[in-house]
């Protein structure tokens, strides 16, 4: 139980079964309660019917269009979070979206990770307070002062790869594919560059990690890239 | 004047049988007239003549030459008529011949006789004087108690000359005039007729597959012209929905493998990530999600495309310094490049204003360097430029990588398209980058060229429009309508090196 130890209820209304179904197994195992509903009909009654703490909604919908769904949900239930799922991703269509009273939004074929970022964020009732300085294994890297050690020895490090050593330790462990790394740390006009990312990862763990016996720094073949320890393999990699 | 054009020519068939006719006419008058004047005189000479006849048949069997002179003096007065009197008994004396006339327009005496064979009955005939007057008599036996007469009275036919004559005239100043007016008519009439067609043409020239909608004037005339307009009316419909299905298939195509796609990466990635696998499977999880990393990208490059196809140029467009995004991304892309022993050369960047979509316009820059880069060998450098000419800003992508072969110059912006197969498949490229750097620029209504050399290198040139910013949309439409009508063949290799 993520958060106060409540169970958080997520409701996600997406018609396509086998992607809700994905979703729902991948959010239960992140310890949420999740009901489904395959169309707007069956999603808006469920809405009326429960109480949800935050509504994953798809676009595309039969009977009742999501857009039509997230209109009425805000009048409705004005302070439930909304992410938004979709094949659409024109930067308007995302305007348009945020202005009827979605609160994120999430483009397929999304990462799951990235999902789970995106329900943590929307969940957190309070706002998140900001560690100053993060620490994984005898790395620590510091907001205030842009400063990267490990064991007692600096490390320097260029912009764009303290952004990505950053990224990476904002959640040890989890994997982050090359997408969301590109997202976060470069913009989208990035994405299909085929080896920005690796370029980067590489030089970065040369400051990190060669000198050291201990890596930290790994590569999930076809997933992306995490911070962990070497043996943490069978930990929770996803998230 | 364009000398093959449908309305000079059919303004010179238009003018010839104006000029057949005309002459057909004029000369018709000419005759007709003449020909009418010469009857009437002739008619009016014939009655004088019956005046001469009653004269001669009233005399008395033993009449005097003299008696006969004083009656027709009297009665006609050939002298202060104009006229020429003669009377000839048979065999041939002469009885009568009038004076001179008052206005001295023959002289009477010079006036041939009829000959020793008389005319049977009356007749008109032309004579001309010993002097060279031109008469016309009318001529008419007369059998009587006092003998046979030949009657002759005749008048000058100065008149009808004269007449013939200004009618010549007339008709030689006004037959040229009347051509001339009528083929400077025709044309005029010719080229209003074809207006419509120009109109046409000229609204199927603003037409850009962009701009479908347009529809040509329809002309109400119940005519070739206003079929000709409807089919072509009904021949755009026809292509604007077969476009627009095409894109519809495109984009809903794209649409349509994103769930798929996400549901397969979430599984995979849940596999690899979670549990620890062996090796060799693990090794396979990872390429089969490299490959669906690969399918990701070529989706959202098709979607992109989808996109730019519809007209559609994302966010609001702002006036921005290209020079300067494109220094940004090359910092960004430095690395990538230096891994590869590749230098990025910067220093010509000038500033650069132009209005567009930021993203989109880096989006630009990312493909090209990226492009750049992946085809350029180590120990190369891709140098970025920008400079201005009259018409356009310029901005240069160079490398001495392996360039292009002249054949496959022409399709470099082709989608899906790729010089060396095997090698760029090997580097992950999609082959959308270019095409979707064409399709951005079109948008922009700039232009996108490459230079190349096989061995030496290539030259990717944005040609940006140089106007005052109320005209960059209009231009953008016009030049994006022209790059659509052939977008395919339009990398005609130009050299701007200066």
């Amino acid at each position: 139980m993520p958060y106060g130890g409540e169970l958080m209820r997520l409701l996600i209304v997406e018609d396509d079964p086998k992607l809700a179904e994905f979703v729902a197994r991948g959010l239960r195992a992140e310890r949420y309660a999740v009901d489904l509903a395959a169309d707007g009909r069956e999603g808006q009654n469920c809405i009326n019917s429960y109480e949800y703490d935050l509504l994953i909604l798809d676009l595309m919908l039969p009977f009742i269009s999501g857009s039509e769904l997230l209109l009425r949900v805000r009048q409705s239930h004005p302070s439930l979070p909304v992410l938004v799922l979709t094949a659409r991703d024109a930067i308007e269509e995302k305007v348009r979206h945020f202005e009827a009273g979605a609160d994120d939004y999430l483009t397929k074929p999304f990462d799951f990770a990235e999902l789970v970022v995106r329900v943590k964020a929307l969940l957190r009732r309070t706002p998140i307070e900001r560690t100053d300085v993060l620490l994984f294994s005898d790395l620590e890297l510091n907001r205030l002062t842009r400063e990267v050690r490990r064991g007692d020895r600096r490390i320097e490090l260029t912009g764009k790869e303290y952004a990505l050593l950053e990224y990476l330790l904002s959640s040890p462990c989890r994997v982050f594919s090359r997408t969301m790394i590109l997202e976060h740390v470069w913009d989208q006009s990035f994405e299909g560059v085929t080896n920005i990312v690796d370029v980067y990862v590489r030089h970065l763990r040369r400051k990190v990690d060669d000198n050291f016996s201990v890596k930290l720094i790994h590569t999930v073949r076809g997933v992306g890239y995490c911070v962990r320890e070497p043996e943490s393999f069978a930990g929770p990699g996803m998230a | 004047m364009n000398h093959r054009s449908l309305a000079f020519r059919l303004a010179v068939w238009y003018t010839l049988l104006m000029s057949a006719a005309f002459a057909l006419v004029g000369t018709g008058i000419f005759y007709g007239l003449t020909q009418y004047v010469r009857s009437s005189l002739g008619d009016s000479l014939r009655r004088r003549s019956v005046q001469v006849e009653q004269i001669l048949a009233q005399a008395p069997r033993d009449v005097t030459d003299a008696a006969i002179a004083e009656s027709i003096n009297t009665r006609i007065a050939p002298d202060f008529n104009n006229r020429f009197v003669r009377v000839t008994r048979a065999p041939a004396a002469l009885v009568y011949v009038s004076t001179a006339p008052a206005d001295h327009s023959f002289d009477p005496r010079g006036v041939a006789y009829f000959g020793s064979i008389w005319p049977l009955k009356s007749l008109t005939r032309s004579a001309v004087t010993a002097q060279g007057q031109a008469l016309i008599l009318s001529t008419t036996p007369l059998a009587t108690a006092s003998g046979r007469y030949l009657i002759e009275l005749g008048t000058s036919l100065e008149p009808i000359e004269t007449l013939q004559q200004r009618l010549l005239l007339l008709l030689g100043l006004l037959l040229p005039a009347l051509v001339i007016c009528a083929s400077g008519g025709g044309y005029m009439l010719v080229n209003w007729a074809l207006r419509p067609v120009d109109r046409m043409s000229q609204t199927a020239a603003h037409m850009s597959l962009r701009n479908l909608e347009a529809r040509l004037p329809v002309l109400p005339t119940g005519d070739a012209l206003e079929r000709l307009s409807l089919s072509l009316n009904q021949l755009l419909a026809r292509l604007r929905d077969s476009l627009q299905a095409s894109r519809r298939f495109l984009a809903d195509a794209s649409h349509e493998l994103r769930t798929p796609l996400t549901i397969i990466k979430g599984e995979l990635q849940e596999i690899v990530g979670k549990q620890a696998l062996p090796g060799e499977v693990g090794e396979r999880f990872g390429s089969v999600l490299e490959e669906v990393a690969r399918l990701e990208h070529l989706v959202a490059g098709l979607l992109v495309l989808s996109r730019l196809d519809a007209g559609e140029v994302q966010g609001d467009w702002a006036e921005l310094d290209l020079a300067k995004v494109t220094l940004s991304t090359a910092e960004q892309m430095r690395l990538m490049a230096e891994d590869r022993g590749i230098q990025i050369e910067t220093a010509s960047l000038a500033p650069m204003l132009i209005r567009g979509n930021p993203a989109r316009l880096k989006q630009v820059i990312v493909n090209l360097l990226d492009n750049a880069i992946r085809f350029t060998p180590r120990g190369g450098t891709v140098t970025l430029r920008s400079s201005q000419s009259s018409l356009y800003s310029v901005l240069e992508v160079r490398d001495t990588g392996i360039g292009i072969p002249a054949s496959s110059l022409p399709n470099v912006f082709e989608r899906f398209f790729r010089v060396d197969e095997a090698r760029s498949r090997e580097d992950g490229g999609a082959g959308l980058g270019l095409s979707i750097a064409k399709s951005i620029c079109l948008a922009h209504g700039a232009q996108i060229h490459v230079d190349s050399e096989v061995g030496k290198g290539s030259c990717f040139y944005l040609l940006f429009p140089r106007l005052p910013k109320s005209v960059i949309q209009g231009a953008a439409q016009a030049i994006r309508g022209e790059l659509l009508m052939d977008r395919d063949t339009d990398v005609t290799p130009i050299t701007l090196r200066n």
